[in-house]
């Protein structure tokens, strides 16, 4: 309890004592995080890997972009249109492909993402292609300019932790629960009277909602928006940071962010080596963390107390 | 209590090879009916066919008279047909608690919205199935261990937990696939009493063993053969048939 107090007043002290770039960095540590739920809880409680969270990341950011910039929307109607998009594109692609398992469905995810990204460059009557879209006007609340990463971090941890408290939620539903049932034993799940393959693609729905939440902030934040940021590799950020942080907590997915946003800046004043020490430390992350970051977080914690 | 199956010529061959020739059979409500044979007679795929777990070649399976042959094995479970399997099928890394509340699954209803909102309705859900999770550990005295990953318990007890969870679903007819496979003969007395003890509770239970002394509990057995039903009829009477007595008791 006096740990989570701490930890919420340095939380909340940070912008106002930490450098501009490093609270810029926090702010896509958030970011991540939402979209990375999505992909935690989809891997984590339903033992599906998806490589596609770049589209529906994507998708959040363009229908922002686009609704605000081409069309003239309230901001608010751009996140809902993204929102829309993405969970009617999650279950018609979803409905067919969450019939593959294994190395299968990891591979079609990844088609899913590959195919997205090519769009996203080829139409550019609607993304502008590689120059993109710029001039996507900052966020309002409650009269404030949401112009500074300061005032974004506030914001964009403030859904985060929205989204935290509703995960928490599910997972402790009736369907929270028969997800990771269906995880464990998708045969016995069927037998209880469990639509495996309804409630797969149900989860792959609400997780593409969260990618598209994530991209719609980040297009708002950056005000500009172009291919170059919903490629592959974002998509394996994504997966990374749900494998690194422990897919099956709550708070993993935090950690997973924290780690792939905040290693690289602090390695990049190292130079040109940084690539491959952030390479080195997923390494060792991954082979000495079997539970994730969050599984060391509570190993720790527990000595504490036992102590 | 309701549970009649009738099983009607059901067929079913792999690959050319016959393994249900026009089966049928019923299980008449409120009876616990025994089906044996020796391996091989084509028990499993019959149990499949049973559960939705298989389609049958021909033939109809039907639930208190109403034909379930095209539903889903999933659509089956929610109207009431729950099975077990050969293997203790428990979920490894959910406590046996939680085990427990996926038995009222089909009991109750809520959605990912109203569960990511933890609406009223949600909630009223995860309560109901966690007050038949309280009451199947007292039942099944499971209480020790119900904070336990069901995957660290020894095989006798992840089978008594698939049980004690089939009978949280408060299912119209229970299916059993050899439920003393893999038990000491302590816990097969045990279940026999307490499959004797739900039975007289009125529910309508199916046996599938190839154990003569477990299915002697029961009060129709009906004998499977090489794809065909032999003999049906109470213990005494299908013991004494003399193609019982050739074909599975080799004697």
């Amino acid at each position: 309890m006096a740990l989570g107090a701490v930890a919420f007043i340095v939380w909340l002290a940070v912008p106002a004592i930490a450098s501009r770039s490093i609270v810029d960095v926090l702010v896509f540590t958030a970011l991540y995080a939402i979209a990375g739920l999505g992909v935690s809880f989809l891997l984590g409680h339903c033992g599906i890997v998806t490589l596609a969270q770049s589209v529906f990341y994507g998708v959040g950011a363009y229908s922002a972009a686009y609704c605000t910039t081409q069309l003239g929307w309230a901001a608010p109607a751009g996140f809902l249109a993204g929102m829309g998009i993405s969970a009617i594109l999650a279950a018609v692609v979803g409905w067919p492909v969450l019939r593959l398992s294994g190395y299968f469905l990891a591979l079609a995810t990844l088609a899913l993402g590959i195919i997205g990204h090519v769009l996203f460059l080829e139409w550019d009557w609607l993304t502008g292609g590689t120059l993109g879209i710029g001039g996507i006007p900052h966020l309002e609340l409650f009269g404030l300019m949401l112009n500074t990463p300061q005032r974004f971090y506030y914001l964009a941890w403030l859904v985060l932790a929205i989204v935290l408290w509703l995960h928490a939620n599910l997972l402790n539903s009736r369907t929270g629960v028969a997800m990771r049932a269906l995880r464990d034993a998708p045969t016995a799940a069927a037998a209880l009277g469990v639509d495996n393959h309804a409630l797969k693609a149900k989860v792959f729905v609400l997780s593409a909602v969260l990618g598209s939440l994530a991209g719609s902030l980040f297009a708002h934040y950056v005000s500009f928006v172009s291919a170059d940021s919903f490629g592959v590799d974002r998509a394996i950020s994504f997966l990374l940071l749900a494998v690194l942080g422990g897919a099956r907590t709550i708070i993993g997915p935090v950690l997973g962010a924290l780690f792939v946003t905040v290693m690289p800046h602090a390695l990049s004043t190292l130079g040109d080596i940084h690539a491959l020490l952030f390479a080195a430390g997923l390494v060792v992350a991954v082979i000495f963390l079997p539970d994730g970051l969050a599984g060391l977080l509570q190993r720790a914690l527990g000595r504490r107390e036992q102590a | 209590m309701s549970g009649q199956l009738a099983v009607t010529d059901v067929r079913h061959s792999f690959r050319g090879l016959h393994v249900l020739r026009g089966v049928s059979f019923d299980v008449a409500n409120g009876s616990l009916t025994g089906l044996i044979g020796p391996n091989g007679a084509g028990k499993s795929t019959l149990f499949n066919i049973v559960s939705g777990f298989l389609r049958p070649d021909a033939g109809t399976v039907a639930l208190d008279g109403a034909d379930v042959s095209r539903q889903s094995v999933q659509q089956r479970a929610r109207g009431g047909l729950m099975r077990t399997f050969q293997t203790p099928q428990v979920f490894p890394h959910l406590s046996v608690f939680e085990n427990l509340m996926m038995g009222s699954y089909r009991l109750t209803h809520d959605g990912v919205l109203g569960g990511l909102l933890a609406l009223p309705r949600a909630r009223a859900a995860t309560r109901q199935m966690r007050e038949a999770a309280d009451a199947a550990c007292d039942r099944f005295h499971l209480g020790a261990v119900r904070d336990r990953l069901a995957g660290t318990l020894p095989g006798g007890q992840q089978r008594l937990l698939e049980l004690a969870r089939a009978v949280a679903a408060k299912p119209r007819l229970l299916c059993l696939d050899e439920p003393s496979s893999g038990l000491n003969a302590a816990e097969v007395e045990q279940l026999m009493t307490m499959l004797l003890a739900l039975n007289r509770e009125g529910l309508t239970i199916l046996l599938v063993s190839h154990d003569m002394n477990l299915v002697a509990i029961a009060s129709t057995i009906h004998v499977l053969c090489f794809g065909e039903i032999i003999a049906a009829g109470p213990l005494d009477r299908v013991r004494e048939d003399p193609r019982v007595r050739e074909a599975y008791l080799g004697v």
